[in-house]
């Protein structure tokens, strides 16, 4: 810490420096601060309450959808993996967001849909090749956003 | 009136469209204003300021109005702030007076948004003029006294506390930029991600990660329920809307409006406390309240009201402080950013054609929102129907294609977009609250400046306390909404153990 005292107890000095890390260091101090006076007025009862079973200790809601909850995780860092690779094969082109989203689009939808029938799975098949293509037309065509 | 020469065709459109999606977002339950805003940023990239405020703004104006026809006619809030819609608004659907609750609520929408539009076009203005004259000392203890209120309305006021100064934390990432004075050092960052996290996190993946993603998250844990599926609903026979329904509650609509207005201008505090708050005086005030619950009309004045009340009065510390109102207008500061332009007190008069041309925006939003809804009603509602499965890609997608293009193509953001979808999900599932978290990430950065210029400048603490007047005013505050939480905190716990 870059800071020294002088004159009075109030008196900081900051070093140009190091100024840096002058507001971060207190403010990381606050964060173990207040951490700390959360654990000190809601551990007790925290900890009374998960040893008489009045509550449990979980993460998750108890009929959780993990399925869905990973499936969305999984596609997604696949889809930016995807997206990333195949838009270097096209630089500037936006080609990696058009045709990965292709297929992102179709399996997230898979994935969301309750009990698939031919109906559902003609709208998701459309959707997920409409929704893209308009979006790459709209963003990358007309208004020459930055595509991967 | 020189404004009104920029005013043109793509304008109107850009309204109209901002308008109809705003509506379409507000009315899926699920999907939020500030979703609204998030996903269709992106789209606004290539847009002038004035054009891009006008989409923007329609959009919040569409977000918050569209919450009141699933509210109606499913007892489901579309948005947070339609929350007391449904405890009038459902009753009158089964009573057979469901296109009278929709036309109800969709007036006092537009009286709501009027109100708190002439509120900020008057008072916005007289505040920048007080704030102008703020040094950094007064702006950081504004910014201290933001997240103290912030806080001080939290479930608990240290775990909000607590969020904003992580929010704080995370925005200090990276570079002590010499622009803003600093010394051009990096800070709180792992070896080896220096060159991505040089400029820190983007705002705008941050903020489409926090709302957009993280809500995602959350729904897929509860399995993407389709409640909508198969849901009718019969608006053609029944009760007509005629303005009789109004009669005596002319106080109430006014009344609802200002509370809307004023909850507003309070910082992260939202629109379903705007809307309970004006319910619950309704249903003390009022002369006759036994029928609100059952199917009053009153009821729906109230909410309705006061959440579409909000929109102007968020804007107020915004654009007078450069201080969010809520999560909503937290984005519409990306916007800003995006453009180059800083909000605060100096805005208006800096930019006094961009800000006529926001009252000019909201207002037309607000007309545009009353006619499309008040005409189209039958064919909106239909809305409510629109599976999730469709949609949730499509919004994940536009998130991605929002965060790519924010500095033209860099991939870490779509990370940050993931990194901070994720912290929003599990924060939320620990106790973090995301509104101040958010706010002290926007604001962070600006704290910083203002407190360590402060110190280099006078070298002593005690200046916080004694530069000013303002600043001992705004101590005064700071201690009133500490003491505020602290007495609402023991009300509450009172109540339980007199419950149990």
């Amino acid at each position: 810490m870059n800071t020294t005292g002088s004159g009075s107890i109030f008196s900081v000095v900051v070093d140009f420096d190091t100024s840096h890390l002058f507001f971060p260091t207190i403010i990381l101090w606050l964060l173990g601060l207040l951490g700390l006076a959360i654990l000190i007025q809601r551990g007790p009862a925290f900890y009374r309450a998960v040893a008489s079973g009045e509550r449990k200790l979980r993460f998750f809601e108890p009929e959780a959808d993990k399925v869905r909850l990973f499936g969305t995780l999984g596609l997604m860092v696949i889809y930016f993996i995807g997206m990333d690779y195949v838009g270097r094969l096209f630089p500037n082109m936006g080609y990696g967001f058009w045709f990965v989203s292709i297929p992102f689009l179709f399996a997230l939808s898979c994935l969301y849909a309750h009990g698939i029938d031919k109906r559902k799975l003609t709208y998701i098949s459309l959707n997920a090749l409409i929704a893209p293509t308009f979006a790459w037309f709209v963003l990358s065509e007309l208004f020459n956003v930055t595509l991967p | 009136m020189e404004f009104l020469a920029l005013v043109d065709i793509s304008y109107l459109l850009l309204i109209f469209l901002g308008v109809a999606l705003g509506i379409v977002f507000g009315a899926i339950p699920g999907l939020t204003a500030t979703m609204a805003l998030a996903v269709c940023l992106p789209l606004t990239y290539s847009f002038d300021l004035n054009h891009s405020l006008a989409f923007l703004l329609a959009l919040y104006v569409g977000g918050i109005s569209g919450g009141l026809v699933p509210a109606i006619l499913l007892n489901l809030p579309g948005t947070p702030s339609s929350i007391c819609t449904t405890f009038d608004g459902y009753p009158m659907t089964r009573n057979g007076e469901g296109e009278r609750a929709l036309k109800v609520g969709i007036l006092s929408s537009l009286f709501g948004g009027l109100f708190s539009l002439i509120v900020l076009y008057l008072f916005a203005p007289v505040l920048s003029d007080i704030a102008i004259k703020f040094s950094y000392i007064e702006k950081f203890l504004i910014i201290f006294f933001a997240l103290t209120v912030i806080a001080s309305l939290c479930q608990n006021m240290l775990v909000g506390i607590f969020s904003g100064v992580l929010g704080i934390l995370l925005s200090l990432v990276g570079v002590y930029d010499t622009i803003k004075g600093g010394n051009g050092a990096v800070r709180l960052i792992t070896p080896g991600m220096e060159e991505m996290l040089y400029s820190g996190f983007a705002l705008l993946p941050v903020l489409i990660g926090m709302f957009g993603v993280g809500a995602i998250f959350a729904e897929a844990e509860l399995g993407i329920k389709e409640e909508t599926e198969g849901a009718k609903f019969d608006l053609l026979s029944g009760k007509k809307f005629d303005l009789s329904a109004f009669k005596g509650s002319s106080v109430n609509l006014v009344r609802s409006s200002a509370i809307g207005t004023f909850v507003g201008m309070l910082p992260g505090v939202g629109g379903s406390a705007a809307s309970v708050l004006a319910y619950t005086q309704e249903k003390n005030f009022s002369r006759d309240s036994s029928k609100m619950g059952k199917g009053a009309a009153q009821g729906v004045i109230a909410s309705e009201a006061s959440n579409n009340g909000l929109t102007g009065g968020a804007l107020i510390p915004l654009l007078s402080l450069g201080i969010p109102g809520d999560a909503t207008t937290a984005i519409l500061i990306g916007a800003f950013t995006l453009q180059g332009v800083q909000v605060g007190p100096l805005f208006i008069a800096e930019n006094i054609d961009t800000w006529n041309m926001m009252v000019l925006s909201m207002f037309l939003a607000n007309v545009v929102m009353f006619v499309t809804m008040f005409f189209a009603i039958k064919h909106i509602a239909k809305v409510v129907t629109v599976p999730k499965y469709l949609l949730y890609p499509i919004i994940i997608m536009m998130c991605v294609s929002g965060a790519y293009a924010i500095n033209y193509g860099i991939m870490f953001d779509v990370w940050t977009l993931l990194i901070f979808g994720l912290l929003g999900y599990v924060g939320t599932k620990l106790g973090l609250e995301v509104t101040p978290l958010i706010i002290g990430f926007i604001l962070g950065s600006s704290a910083e400046i203002y407190f360590v210029k402060s110190i280099e400048s006078f070298g002593n603490l005690t200046v916080f306390f004694t530069k000013s007047p303002i600043a001992m005013f705004l101590w005064l505050l700071i201690g009133v909404s500490v003491v505020f939480s602290i007495y609402s905190t023991k009300r509450a716990k009172c109540r339980e153990q007199v419950a149990v």
